[in-house]
């Protein structure tokens, strides 16, 4: 069901503001309405954002945690505030990065300034001397390797002498040495074969020059390593940076509650359950001297959010309405009678006692080690309770990982027939019974004649033709059927006006049998995947019998067997949590349920990374 | 072996390889549009990975007709029944709802499976309404596959 909401009022002292946020947040039942003035895109809390980003950054210096290593439990005080040795890791592993990064920056720089000078290496004259006397010229710069050799040629004959020097990605250095007076032929030819002058880049030797860069890119990488070090060891604090992670975003959204203030007072609206007001009080009165709280019902034009209220098993079922839409407050609540029928239908989609009980020992297993929160969690339970649904139909079926063995009812594969006249029935009892809550909310609201045109009456045609199809019930079911047939004939153009349009609007509702054909005939899918499903897990005993025999044969056969299996399993599950999904969505969901609601998040603590050990007070979601 | 059994063999194998290539074709659509997204955004590769799988049944549902027919047709024994002309075209034709529409649909599939990925690129918590546009296109794989299963489980006389 859904749970009525209040509309609270608090009004505080601004001194208390803090001590009141913290107690709201760790109550967790005060969903915050942000004033319509409220200054839009309010900053994302720094903190947090600098934790996460710090996570990022030691992951890969952090060891490897097993898949299934349990959360970190801490209770709920110690989620409230950062804590300083956490602010003080942040600090270092931020430090440490930085360090790391620009070591590793100033390595490649030095890097480059090496690879540039290392062609120079050989030259035995300190760069300032290059500027030669009166009457010798010394010219250094770089050739085309290829040309090294002509460009020595063309300077010996000119009365020139060369040293090539080695080569870099600019080519290779050479010095050129001539005799002033005559240089200018030389300087030409030297041009003409593409010589470009430069200095060497550095100063003194550069011989000096490398080894001192060397050196200090040596000192570089022991700086970068020592970082990286630091990195290794603080990512062994991970789980206190996390545990901040999660303290800093609580803080955060403490920061981020919409409060409006005046000289000494702030004020704050919100939602609260109407059953858990007094929690609400109390949490407050315990945080502040002075306050005023109160609760109002929502007024016209309001849209409060939705929670829903539901036992243990209909409430896990709540994540499949939810994907679709969340109910609105004041619809029924669609759970109770979607999660019964999400769970047989899974159950007859899979129909094999043997996938039935992997499933169950698989994912109890699962959650057993991991413990899944949140939807995910509602997701896990789903699939464990249609486990014991698909155990259930499997021993009616006689299905045991594809073979058949004793059923009760009939074999699908062999009498598919009958598998589809049974899946339709269901599918027709599915739809009855979304009906038949939309026909109680009609009457809930006063409008019982609605309830009998729209849904009985059809409720009526579909039995009757159902009845049609056994011979002894084929006289009632011609009566019921044409009597729901005469009733939509009458009723469907009731709102239309003019005689002309009720007629037209008659005819329009009885064409509206096509889509109830369509929606039974969509049941079908039962069958197909109750099938595929049964026909592959046999294929894969036949294969697995087919390689038997020898020793090695056999272990191929087994590989086979095991592997197959849990293939047809997976696939079977997807197959079937989509089309059960399907079925009530589309099938289901258009008789009666329209949702548009919108979820009830109150003010509370999300921890990403650990678990809550004191959680019940904090549980403010349902 | 007689020609009616070479018939049924080409239906059995149409049927498995004409909705393999489409699912492979649609399962490649998704995976490459997941693996881009999934380059950003890495905790999206579950979610994904459902929207990746769907088209992918078309495959099963061909590979599950071919191996009914070689039941029926008793293939698998080892002592194939020789079928008539007119039996091999009967299980011909009773493929040939699996293995066209099975081709043909998986490549929508795959073509919706990309769009709802790219939405679930943008809104993460709306994955579930992608899975279940993208499944609402396998409808008709399913219509076709169920005709081809009565065909040949109960259609056909052999």
């Amino acid at each position: 069901m859904i749970v009525p909401m209040k509309k609270a009022t608090l009004v505080i002292l601004r001194e208390d503001r803090d001590a009141v946020t913290e107690a709201l947040q760790r109550c967790g039942e005060l969903m915050p309405i942000p004033p319509e003035d409220l200054p839009p895109g309010a900053e994302q809390a720094e903190e947090s954002l600098r934790a996460a980003e710090a996570l990022r950054l030691i992951r890969p210096y952090q060891e490897k945690k097993g898949m299934f290593a349990p959360r970190k439990a801490v209770t709920a005080a110690e989620l409230l505030t950062p804590d300083e040795k956490g602010r003080e890791l942040l600090a270092q592993i931020e430090e440490a990065s930085a360090a790391a990064e620009g070591a590793k920056a100033r390595m490649g720089e030095l890097d480059a300034r090496m690879e540039e000078l290392r062609p120079w290496a050989g030259m035995d004259i300190p760069a300032e001397a290059l500027s030669g006397t009166r009457s010798a010229g010394v010219y250094s710069g770089y050739i085309d390797p290829q040309k090294a050799d002509a460009l020595r040629e063309a300077a010996e004959t000119q009365g020139g002498a060369v040293s090539i020097l080695g080569s870099g990605p600019q080519g290779t250095a050479a010095l050129i040495y001539t005799y002033r007076p005559e240089e200018g032929p030389l300087l030409e030819a030297l041009a003409a074969l593409g010589f470009s002058q430069a200095a060497p880049p550095c100063t003194g030797l550069p011989g000096d020059a490398l080894a001192a860069l060397a050196e200090e890119r040596r000192s570089a990488e022991a700086s970068w390593e020592a970082a990286q070090a630091k990195l290794r060891e603080l990512a062994r604090s991970r789980e206190e940076l996390e545990l901040f992670c999660d303290q800093s975003d609580a803080a955060g959204e403490r920061a981020q509650t919409p409060y409006s203030k005046t000289v000494q007072t702030v004020y704050l609206e919100g939602w609260v359950r109407s059953d858990r007001t007094e929690r609400l009080r109390k949490a407050v009165e315990k945080a502040a001297d002075c306050c005023y709280l109160a609760f109002s019902d929502p007024a016209e034009g309001e849209t409060p959010p939705t929670v829903t209220k539901n036992n243990r098993f209909v409430s896990q079922f709540e994540t499949i309405t939810d994907m679709f839409s969340i109910p609105a407050n004041g619809e029924l609540d669609p759970n109770p009678v979607m999660a019964p029928w999400y769970w047989i239908i899974f159950g007859l989609m899979m129909g094999d006692a043997g996938y039935g009980l992997l499933m169950v020992l698989g994912i109890g297993l699962f959650k057993k080690l991991k413990k899944p929160r949140g939807e995910f969690g509602k997701l896990v339970n789903v699939l464990f309770f249609s486990g014991f649904t698909t155990i259930l139909w499997g021993v009616l079926f006689g299905s045991y990982f594809g073979e058949t063995w004793h059923p009760i009812l009939f074999v699908p594969l062999d009498d598919p027939m009958r598998m589809l006249v049974f899946c339709a029935v269901l599918g027709l009892l599915h739809m009855f019974s979304g009906m038949a809550v939309q026909m109680a909310a009609s009457i809930k609201a006063g409008r019982f004649w609605d309830a009998i045109f729209d849904q009985f009456s059809w409720m009526m045609l579909l039995a009757g033709l159902g009845l049609l199809f056994l011979p002894q019930t084929r006289t009632v079911g011609a009566a019921l059927a044409i009597a729901g047939a005469v009733i939509v004939l009458f009723t469907a153009g009731r709102a239309k006006k003019g005689v002309f349009g009720k007629i037209i609007g008659g005819f329009g509702g009885l064409y509206g049998i096509t889509s109830y054909m369509s929606d039974i005939l969509s049941y079908s899918r039962i069958l197909a995947l109750s099938l595929s499903s049964g026909v592959v897990g046999m294929v894969m005993n036949l294969l697995a019998g087919m390689v038997g025999g020898t020793a090695v044969g056999f272990v191929f056969s087994l590989l086979i067997y095991v592997v197959g299996h849990i293939f047809n399993l997976a696939m079977g599950l997807l197959s079937a949590y989509v089309h059960d999904s399907r079925l009530q969505y589309i099938e289901f969901f258009n008789k009666f349920y329209e949702g548009g609601g919108y979820a009830f998040r109150p003010l509370q603590i999300n921890p990403r990374f650990v678990d809550i050990t004191d959680s019940r007070e904090n549980q403010g979601g349902n | 072996m007689t020609l009616g059994l070479i018939l049924a063999i080409i239906g059995a194998a149409l049927a498995a390889i004409l909705p393999g290539i489409g699912s492979a074709y649609g399962v490649q659509i998704g995976g490459q549009a997941a693996a881009g997204v999934v380059s950003e955004k890495p905790e999206l590769f579950g979610k994904l990975l459902v929207l990746q799988a769907l088209p992918g049944t078309q495959g099963i549902y061909g590979f599950l007709i071919a191996v009914l027919v070689m039941v029926r047709t008793g293939m698998l024994t080892g002592s194939p029944v020789a079928l008539t002309t007119q039996q091999g075209w009967a299980f011909f034709a009773a493929c040939m709802p699996m293995a066209i529409v099975g081709l043909l649909s998986a490549i929508s599939q795959g073509k919706a499976a990309v769009a709802a990925i790219h939405m679930t690129a943008k809104q993460p918590d709306s994955s579930a309404k992608g899975i279940t546009m993208t499944a609402l296109v396998e409808t008709y794989a399913i219509l076709a596959l169920l005709v081809s299963v009565l065909f040949v489980f109960i259609g056909i006389p052999v």
